[in-house]
């Protein structure tokens, strides 16, 4: 059934025109290719019509290219349907490497979003590194200055007692410092800051953790490079590291469920090497500048069977590759493993002759290697040669025709939906200790400090704000990215999988909400996001159920606001032994800050200002922080008007415009309490609340509700007036005054309910979350 | 006064990654400011003698995978020692940040304790008290010193930003008193971390546990500067944390407005 082409060489051809279905399988099994009974059935009809059988190398790169992860065989049909083709007034560019969007008249910023769940579950250290190098190459490859890094990343619960673990799994804590580690090596070394993020514990992750990574760059209009090469006769470099057997099959190995034995596919996952990164970053943007570049693309899952072949379809031409002429980090790779590697730190460039020497003084001034590996040719065919024995001689159209899916799927609603037993009233006092103490509350600070978030002096809101030594959590974080211009970019990240995993289409819509409203609260208009959908086993008929209510969730909103998504990724098979993780979608938002001298922070500013609720709070208390400390168990999530969203945002931007508002924080996780302790804790200046005139409830749903599409603002006590007159028609409730004693006071009328100390709540939230 | 203007290298090799917001901070003074890649002052295709500045910048040169600085020192002691021995004879500025205070303390020209460059390092900058890097802003307060640029006074308290995981000044175990004394003697220790008052605190205000709160120190001449805190971050008001509570300082532009001040005197 295989048989060796050449005597010197490894490469074999598969005989898989005589092979039945089972023997298919076997094949699909053995070399690693995951795909399944019709995608080999198709594969078999194609060779017996061209009268030949493939050689390993083609049966490789078809693995590649119909992989989930390469051709989003499974997700492309919900996404076209709800998450594609936005109308949005922002001019914007997408089906690239990376989202390209307007940010002045001469500039354009570029990102993504990605995960990095499979490989940061097997080696956390390695994984979450290489997640961090290969979405800054996607950004550097469309011709930009990568600025700045999002890390959102979700473990189990890091108190998980050791001897309930499952065998073969990582405790949380260890995945935890890992991820952490990794991020921080690699970012920290390559210099760039890592500004924003999220950090999320709940056991839903104990057996699949989520890595998202994010970059932004910036990039002059005239000098963004597509992800094609279209002229014939161009040179293909390969530029970067060399190619080893590290990530052999990553993408083929994404689109499985772990299982207990595959825990041990460690070749699967890639090294990445930032003091390799960090010069290549110099040459590109040098060779960018000198405008040799006719088009760009990272190596990323798939390696150069991937980039090579999306790279000739966009561009509508073919290619030769010589596989020899590949530098290559161990001297016996076989053919196949050469293309298909995905070693971290290599891009590919296509550059004419005339250029090409330019190109080649560029890389060997940084010192790094650079190597003719092909040329484009006319025929729209794939052919590959190792030492003049071909060994691929594909067409194009028939390795990149990934199948689509219409996958089965079925909505789940809650067999019964559990309206909430309402629990007896609490001791405030000691409730607001457990709750500003709950993991995914406290303080970030452990983490945020071991990434330079200031690296290039570009950090203008960093992750943290306030005064020295105290510090509370920003809404997003925004960058000044050009030397000569006040104009700013707003950056934050939202997940909430308690709301998710509640109601995937209303938790969709709150990321969506408190993604706004964290670009508003910073006195950004918010502008584009990425979405990033971590999702269970599509081939479950609920999954794909809760696939398509994210996604519905997600276009919904983004149409109604008038936001695109700009980039995207899915992330399928988060499943481990028959449990999928929750639905958790991850955003990337991107807002516009007009002037970053005009920034507004979360902590308090003033004594004695006036400080007001924005908007109505409402009895939702399903996935509260408060329910889950609680234990109680109930279905009514928070829900979103798109419409009050919209108005909403304007007019407090326009407050802001106005220099009504001094400080201003949206209301998430743990709810009004949380927001007031964390506005507090930025500068330890105090507040006398009164949460009396709030929608009539008992005083701890008006604390511990998580409603969506509200804010806490501070106004200058001497536009006070001005601020009522320019909201009118807004529901807004005051709350009270900030004072100068640094207490934490709120009482609902007559009824003094919580009372403490900024500085003892500090001591309660900034401890270490390890 | 010069009229070629003040030149200033900004000095890179593979991980260096602060020297675009360095090369900034100098040009925005009015130097005429380049980069300039170590393997070319090697080779000899540039010389260190037509500068009038060496900017050692922060960043991972060399991926720090041994020790901090110690691969960026170790490249340029051999071929370009004696040339800049000479270069600090002849009074011209060398400053490093962070990362490159690491190297000119590999380096030994600071503490440059009995002579220009001493043979072996006398000092280090071993990993932080904390074991971790850590990035957030801290007070240093400004001691007496000779340093020959620095226009702060004596008691002046300022803040900037640090990002570190090895930035804990040390010296050798078995002299350190006779060195600290001998560099408070000579007035070497340019600042020093402190509380928000301006009290010499420990952990967490001295960031990293440096003896004796060690943020800065220059060498005897004066004109060797090298220390943890990155004032090329804390250029402009709206970098600083608290720019929306207060309007921000920018206590780091001081630093290079000096160093002008002074190579324009003198050059």
């Amino acid at each position: 059934m295989i048989e060796r082409m050449d005597e010197r060489y490894p490469v074999y051809r598969i005989r898989v025109r005589d092979m039945d279905e089972s023997q298919l399988m076997e094949i699909s099994k053995s070399m690693g290719l995951a795909l399944n009974r019709e995608e080999m059935l198709r594969i078999r009809s194609y060779f017996r019509d061209l009268g030949r059988d493939p050689t390993d190398v083609e049966l490789q790169a078809i693995g590649q290219a119909w992989s989930e992860h390469c051709c989003y065989k499974s997700s492309k049909y919900v996404l076209k349907k709800y998450i594609v083709g936005i109308d949005a007034p922002q001019v914007y560019l997408v089906g690239e490497d990376a989202g390209v969007v307007e940010f002045d008249d001469d500039h354009v910023y570029v990102f993504k979003m990605e995960s990095h769940n499979h490989p940061s579950f097997v080696e956390p250290y390695g994984g979450a590194a290489t997640g961090v190098g290969g979405i800054i190459r996607d950004v550097l490859c469309m011709g930009a200055k990568p600025i700045a890094l999002v890390d959102s990343i979700f473990f189990g619960r890091l108190d998980y007692p050791y001897e309930n673990l499952q065998k073969g799994t990582k405790h949380p804590k260890f995945l935890f410092n890992g991820v952490v580690a990794g991020i921080r090596d690699y970012g920290n070394r390559v210099g760039i800051p890592t500004i924003s993020g999220i950090t999320y514990f709940n056991n839903f992750f104990l057996n699949n953790i989520l890595v998202n990574v994010g970059c932004i760059g910036i990039c002059k209009k005239d000098d963004v490079i597509h992800s094609r090469v279209n002229k014939v006769n161009e040179n293909l470099v390969l530029v970067g590291g060399k190619t080893g057997r590290d990530g052999i099959h990553g993408v083929t190995f994404a689109s499985k469920v772990f299982d207990r034995e595959e825990n041990v596919e460690r070749t699967a996952v890639q090294l990445g090497n930032p003091i390799i990164k960090e010069p290549l970053i110099h040459a590109v943007l040098e060779a960018v500048d000198e405008k040799i570049v006719d088009g760009m693309k990272d190596l990323g899952g798939g390696g150069l069977s991937s980039v090579v072949g999306e790279m000739c379809l966009a561009g509508g031409v073919g290619a030769e590759v010589f596989l020899e002429k590949v530098p290559l980090k161990e001297s016996n790779m076989a053919p196949w493993e050469i293309w298909i590697s995905e070693s971290q730190e290599r891009m590919m460039i296509a550059v004419s002759d005339e250029n090409l020497q330019k190109l080649m003084d560029i890389f060997n001034h940084w010192g790094l290697e650079a190597s003719v590996i092909g040329r484009t040719i006319k025929e729209k065919v794939l052919k590959l040669y190792y030492n003049g024995i071909k060994v691929m001689d594909l067409d194009l159209s028939f390795i990149t025709s990934g199948p689509v899916y219409c996958r089965p799927y079925r909505i789940k609603y809650p067999s019964q939906v559990i309206l909430d037993t309402i629990p007896p009233e609490p001791s405030y006092n000691e409730i607001f200790d457990k709750i500003i103490s709950h993991l995914n509350v406290k303080s970030k600070y452990s983490v945020f400090s071991q990434y330079d978030h200031e690296v290039k002096g570009n950090t203008i809101i960093k992750p943290l704000n306030g005064k020295i030594g105290m510090g509370t959590h920003s809404d997003a974080s925004v960058i000044k990215p050009l030397e000569n211009k006040y104009r700013g970019l707003a950056i934050t990240s939202t997940s909430n999988p308690m709301l998710t995993s509640l109601d995937p289409y209303w938790g969709a819509m709150s990321i969506f909400d408190e993604a706004v409203r964290n670009l508003v609260s910073s006195n950004a208009i918010p502008h584009s996001m990425a979405d990033n959908l971590n999702m269970g086993n599509p081939e479950n008929p609920e999954v794909m159920g809760q696939l398509y209510e994210v996604a519905r969730g997600l276009g919904e909103a983004a149409r109604a606001l008038g936001i695109p998504y700009v980039s995207g990724n899915v992330s399928l098979y988060n499943e481990n032994n028959g449990v999928s993780i929750p639905p958790t979608p991850t955003l990337m938002a991107v807002g516009i800050v007009k002037d970053i001298r005009r920034v507004i922070t979360t902590s308090f500013k003033g004594f004695g200002n006036p400080v007001y609720l924005i908007n109505e709070t409402r009895r939702e208390m399903g996935g509260s922080i408060y329910y889950d400390i609680l234990g109680i168990e109930s279905h009514i999530v928070p829900k979103v008007n798109l419409v009050e969203l919209r108005e909403i945002s304007s007019m407090i931007l326009k407050a802001m415009g106005k220099r009504y508002i001094k400080s201003c924080h949206d209301i998430s996780e743990g709810g009004l309490a949380v927001t007031l302790a964390e506005m507090s804790m930025g500068t330890g200046i105090g507040i006398d609340a009164d949460i009396s005139s709030i929608e009539f409830m008992r005083s701890d749903f008006k604390l511990f509700s998580e409603s969506n599409t509200r804010w806490v603002v501070e106004i200058d006590r001497d536009y006070e007036n001005e601020f009522l007159n320019l909201m009118n028609g807004i529901k807004i409730h005051k709350i009270g005054y900030l004072n100068d004693n640094g207490i934490l006071r709120i009482r609902d009328g007559r009824r003094n309910i919580i009372k403490k100390d900024v500085e003892y709540i500090r001591d309660l939230w900034g401890g270490s979350i390890e | 006064m010069n009229n070629g203007g003040i030149r200033v290298a900004v000095l890179r090799m593979e991980g260096t990654n602060c020297e675009e917001e360095s090369l900034n901070s100098m040009k925005n003074v009015g130097a005429n400011s380049e980069y300039v890649h170590i393997r070319d002052l090697i080779n000899g295709k540039k010389n260190i003698h037509d500068y009038h500045m060496l900017f050692f910048p922060g960043g991972f040169s060399g991926g720090d995978y041994v020790r901090a600085g110690a691969i960026f020192a170790s490249m340029i002691k051999g071929p370009l020692l004696r040339e800049i021995v000479k270069f600090i004879e002849d009074e011209k500025v060398v400053l490093g940040v962070c990362n490159g205070f690491q190297v000119l303390v590999e380096l030994g020209l600071l503490p440059g304790i009995g002579g220009v460059m001493s043979e072996k390092p006398q000092a280090v900058l071993a990993p932080n008290i904390s074991n971790r890097f850590e990035c957030r802003w801290v007070y240093v307060k400004i001691e007496e010193n000779n340093c020959k640029f620095i226009k702060y006074k004596k008691g002046d308290l300022i803040s900037l930003p640090i990002a570190h995981a090895e930035g804990r000044f040390m010296l050798p175990l078995d002299r350190e008193e006779e060195y600290l004394q001998d560099m408070i003697h000579k007035k070497q220790i340019v600042m020093r971390y402190a509380d928000s008052s301006g009290n010499y605190s420990g952990y967490p205000w001295n960031p990293n546990g440096s003896i004796y709160n060690i943020a800065g120190i220059c060498n005897e001449i004066g004109n060797v500067f090298g220390l943890m805190p990155h004032p090329e971050r804390a250029f402009f008001r709206y970098q600083h944390p608290e720019f929306t509570i207060n309007g921000g300082k920018n206590y780091g532009k001081n630093v290079f407005e000096g160093i002008m001040e002074y190579l324009n005197k003198k050059f």
